[in-house]
C-alpha cells in the first residue's frame, strides 16, 4: 500500500473538488436542467460535508472518521466485472460494473437509458425525474451521489414484468469512489418484482455511493428484494428516496451480508390515500457496521406502514437501526408499526437501535418496539432436549429468528437462493462468536 | 430390569441445595408418578435428569440402563432416549413445527448410527402420530409452539415423545392448565406409550392426571426427599389429606 497522500476533513472537500474541475467532463454536462440540478445538490451536501458523529442521523455510523477520501482513487469505467448474482438469470437484466451499465437486456415495456451517456436526446421522463428524490441535506450522500454522477441508470417500466439489476465490482488494487444513481419509475397500476444485487471482492475500502430514486404512480406494485454483500473491506452506501402515491404499494425485503460499512438510507413518502410501504430488513455480520436508517412520511391520510428489522450480530460487529416515522397534520388514519430486533452472539457484538415518531394528525395508529438481546436459554435447552447438538441449535435459533422478517417475499426459486445466501451468512457469524 | 437408578442424589441451582439425597429406582415398563407441594424440587429433579444447564450435581449417581447420565449433555441424553415433556413448552418464532420434528428426529438418529429420514418420510410419520392426538396439518406448518393454546402445546410434547420413542420419558406438570377434555386426550396419547421397554415418570402435583394415567408407584417429594412411597392410593390419599399430613406422618 502506499502511504496516504492527505487525509480528507470532515466537510468533503475532495468531492467538492472534484466537482468543481470536472463538472464540464460529466455525463449530460451539456444539459442546463442536469447541471442545475447537480448544484443544488452539491450544496445540500455541502450542509453537512460527510456525515459523521456531529449529525444526529449518523452519529452511530460516523462515515467521516471512517472515510479516507485521500487514498481514492479517481472514478474510471473499471473492466468489467463477471456477472456475480446469488439469484437466477432473469429475462429483464441489467448488468452494472463499478457502477457502470454494461449490459441491458429487456423486453418491451421497460425503457432504459444509461446515465453514463447522457445527452441531448434524454427522454423526457428521465428529465422531469432525474435528480428529485435523493438529494437533499438529508440525505448528503445521495446528493453527493447526484451532483458527483458519472454512472447508472434510468428505468421506466409499463407493463407487468420483473428485473433484476446485478451490481458487480471487478476486484481493485486500490480504492476507487463511485457515484451512481439508479431512477426507477414504476407506471400507474404496473406490478414489478425487482431483484438487486450488489456482489464485490477485495475492495481495498473503495465507497460504492449510490443513490436510488423510485417513483411508484397510483396503484402500482413494487416488491423489492435486496441482497448486498460487499466485499469485506468495501464501504457501500445506498441513499433511497421514494414516492409512494396512492393505492401504490411498496414492499421490500433488504439484506445486509457484507462490507466494512454498509448504509442504506431510506427516504419514502406515503403520499396520497391507501398508499403503503412494508419494509423489512435482515443484517448479518461478525464484523464491520450494517445501517439502516429510514424516515417513513405520511403524507396522506389512510396510509400504511410496516418495519420489520433483524440482525444478527456477531464477533465485533454493529447492526444501527434508525427508523424515524412522520405523520403529517391531516393524515389521519395512518397506520404505522415499526419492530426492530438484534441477537448478538458475542459479547462484542453490539447493536444500536431508535425509533421516532413525530405524530401532527389525530386518530392515528403507530406503535414501535425494539429488543436486543441473546439467544433464549430456554429454547436452547428446548431443542437440545430434544437430541439436538449445540451447533445445530443455536443456527436453527438464529434461523428462525432470521425467518420472521424474510416472510413471503419473493418465489420459491428467489427465497431458496436467498435462504442459501442466508444460511452461508449465519454459519459465517455464529462461528466467529 | 432396572432402567433408571437414582442414587442419593444431591443437586444445586443458583449455589442453594435444591435436591438433598433422592433415591428411587424405576424399572422398565413401569410408571412412577412424584407428586409433592411446590417447592419441593420436582421440576429440579426432571431438568437434572434432562441434563439442563445450572442444575448441578453434587453428589450421588443416576444410572440409565446401566450408563452414567450425570456430565452427558442434554442431547445426548436425548439420543439415548430420554425425553423431558415441558411443563411450559417453549415458543420457538420462525421455526416450523414440522422443520424442528424432523430435525430432532434425524439429530437423534445421527447420534445413534442410524439413517437419516427424508422429508417426506418423516411427514408421513408424524401424520400417523398426529392424527391420534387431533394436531392438525395446520399445526405442523406453525413455528413450534408460537400462538398455540395450553392444551396444543401439551399435545404437541406428547406427539414429539410418541415420535422420538424414547425408553425414559418425563412428564413435568403435563397437566397445568388443562381442561378434563384436553387432560383425558394427553393421557390416552400417554397411555397409547405405555410399553414393556420404557418407563415413565410422571411430575404432577394433583392427582386428577394419576386418574387418567394410573401408575405403578407414587412418590412423595418434600423439602427436596422422597418422604413416602407406596401405590396408587397414595395419590387419593394425598388429594383428600393433603400434603401436609402425609408429609408429617412420613
Amino acid at each position: 500500500m502506499t502511504v496516504m497522500a492527505r487525509r480528507l476533513s470532515a466537510s468533503g472537500d475532495v468531492f467538492q473538488e472534484d466537482f468543481a474541475r470536472h463538472l464540464p467532463e460529466f455525463p449530460g454536462a451539456a444539459l442546463d436542467w442536469l447541471n442545475a440540478r447537480r448544484r443544488a445538490a452539491m450544496d445540500a451536501f455541502a450542509v453537512t460535508g460527510i456525515p459523521g458523529r456531529r449529525s444526529e442521523a449518523w452519529k452511530w455510523t460516523d462515515l467521516a472518521n471512517v472515510l479516507d477520501l485521500g487514498a481514492f482513487a479517481p472514478v474510471v469505467l473499471q473492466p468489467s466485472a463477471p456477472r456475480d448474482s446469488i439469484f437466477p438469470k432473469q429475462t429483464n437484466e441489467l448488468t452494472f460494473s463499478g457502477g457502470f451499465l454494461t449490459q441491458a437486456s429487456v423486453q418491451s415495456g421497460i425503457d432504459v437509458v444509461d446515465l453514463a451517456k447522457l445527452d441531448a436526446a434524454v427522454p423526457g421522463w428521465v428529465r422531469d425525474n432525474l435528480g428529485t428524490l435523493a438529494q437533499g441535506p438529508d440525505q448528503p450522500m445521495g446528493a453527493a451521489s447526484l451532483a458527483l454522477m458519472r454512472s447508472g441508470a434510468a428505468i421506466r417500466v409499463r407493463k407487468d414484468t420483473s428485473l433484476q439489476l446485478v451490481f458487480s465490482h471487478a476486484p481493485s488494487v486500490r480504492a476507487h469512489v463511485s457515484h451512481s444513481r439508479i431512477l426507477l419509475i414504476v407506471e400507474s397500476g404496473v406490478s414489478l418484482h425487482l431483484l438487486e444485487n450488489h456482489r464485490g471482492t477485495n475492495a481495498h475500502g473503495s465507497l460504492r455511493n449510490l443513490g436510488f430514486e423510485l417513483h411508484l404512480k397510483p396503484g402500482s406494485r413494487l416488491e423489492h428484494v435486496r441482497v448486498q454483500k460487499d466485499a469485506a473491506d468495501a464501504m457501500h452506501l445506498t441513499s433511497l428516496g421514494a414516492v409512494v402515491q396512492r393505492d401504490a404499494s411498496y414492499r421490500a425485503l433488504y439484506t445486509a451480508l457484507g462490507g466494512q460499512l454498509a448504509r442504506l438510507d431510506v427516504n419514502l413518502r406515503l403520499d396520497g390515500a391507501k398508499a403503503e410501504a412494508v419494509i423489512h430488513h435482515v443484517a448479518a455480520l461478525a464484523e464491520g457496521i450494517a445501517d439502516i436508517t429510514s424516515v417513513i412520511d405520511h403524507a396522506s391520510p389512510h396510509t400504511c406502514s410496516r418495519q420489520v428489522f433483524r440482525n444478527v450480530v456477531g464477533g465485533k460487529g454493529r447492526a444501527v437501526n434508525q427508523g424515524r416515522v412522520v405523520v403529517r397534520h391531516g393524515a389521519i388514519k395512518s397506520d404505522s408499526h415499526q419492530l426492530f430486533k438484534s441477537l448478538l452472539l458475542s459479547p462484542h457484538a453490539e447493536a444500536d437501535a431508535k425509533p421516532e415518531l413525530e405524530i401532527f394528525a389525530d386518530d392515528v395508529l403507530c406503535g414501535h418496539g425494539t429488543a436486543i438481546g441473546a439467544l433464549e436459554a430456554d429454547a436452547l435447552f428446548y431443542l437440545r432436549s430434544r437430541g439436538i447438538p449445540e451447533p445445530e441449535a443455536k443456527l436453527l435459533l438464529i434461523r428462525g429468528f432470521v425467518a420472521e422478517a424474510i416472510g413471503e417475499f419473493g418465489d420459491d426459486a428467489i427465497r431458496d437462493a436467498l435462504w442459501r445466501e442466508l444460511e452461508t451468512a449465519l454459519a459465517a457469524v455464529g462461528a466467529g462468536q | 430390569m432396572k432402567l433408571l437408578e437414582i442414587d442419593n442424589l444431591h443437586v444445586t441451582v443458583d449455589g442453594k441445595e435444591i435436591l438433598k439425597g433422592i433415591t428411587l429406582v424405576i424399572p422398565a415398563g413401569e410408571v412412577h408418578a412424584i407428586m409433592g407441594p411446590n417447592g419441593s424440587g420436582k421440576s429440579t429433579l426432571s431438568y437434572a435428569l434432562a441434563g439442563r444447564e445450572g442444575y448441578e450435581v453434587t453428589g450421588g449417581r443416576v444410572i440409565y440402563r446401566g450408563e452414567e447420565l450425570t456430565g452427558l449433555s442434554p442431547d445426548r441424553r436425548a439420543a439415548l432416549g430420554v425425553f423431558l415433556a415441558l411443563q411450559y413448552p417453549v415458543e420457538i418464532p420462525g421455526v416450523t413445527t414440522i422443520t424442528f420434528l424432523k430435525t430432532a428426529l434425524n439429530a437423534q438418529r445421527r447420534a445413534r448410527g442410524e439413517p437419516e429420514m427424508d422429508a417426506m418420510q418423516v411427514l408421513k410419520r408424524v401424520r400417523e402420530k398426529a392424527r391420534a392426538l387431533q394436531i392438525s396439518e395446520d399445526m405442523l406448518k406453525r413455528p413450534l409452539n408460537a400462538g398455540f393454546s395450553g392444551g396444543e402445546k401439551k399435545r404437541m410434547e406428547i406427539l414429539q415423545m410418541a415420535l422420538l420413542e424414547p425408553k425414559l420419558a418425563i412428564l413435568d406438570e403435563t397437566d397445568s392448565g388443562l381442561d378434563i377434555d384436553a387432560l383425558k386426550l394427553v393421557a390416552s396419547g400417554v397411555n397409547a406409550q405405555r410399553a414393556t421397554d420404557r418407563a415413565m415418570l410422571v411430575i404432577t402435583h394433583y392427582q386428577r392426571l394419576l386418574d387418567y394415567i394410573v401408575p405403578d408407584r407414587v412418590h412423595v417429594l418434600a423439602q427436596g426427599r422422597i418422604v413416602t412411597s407406596g401405590g396408587p392410593d397414595l395419590a387419593r390419599e394425598l388429594e383428600q389429606r393433603g400434603y401436609g399430613a402425609v408429609v408429617e406422618a412420613a
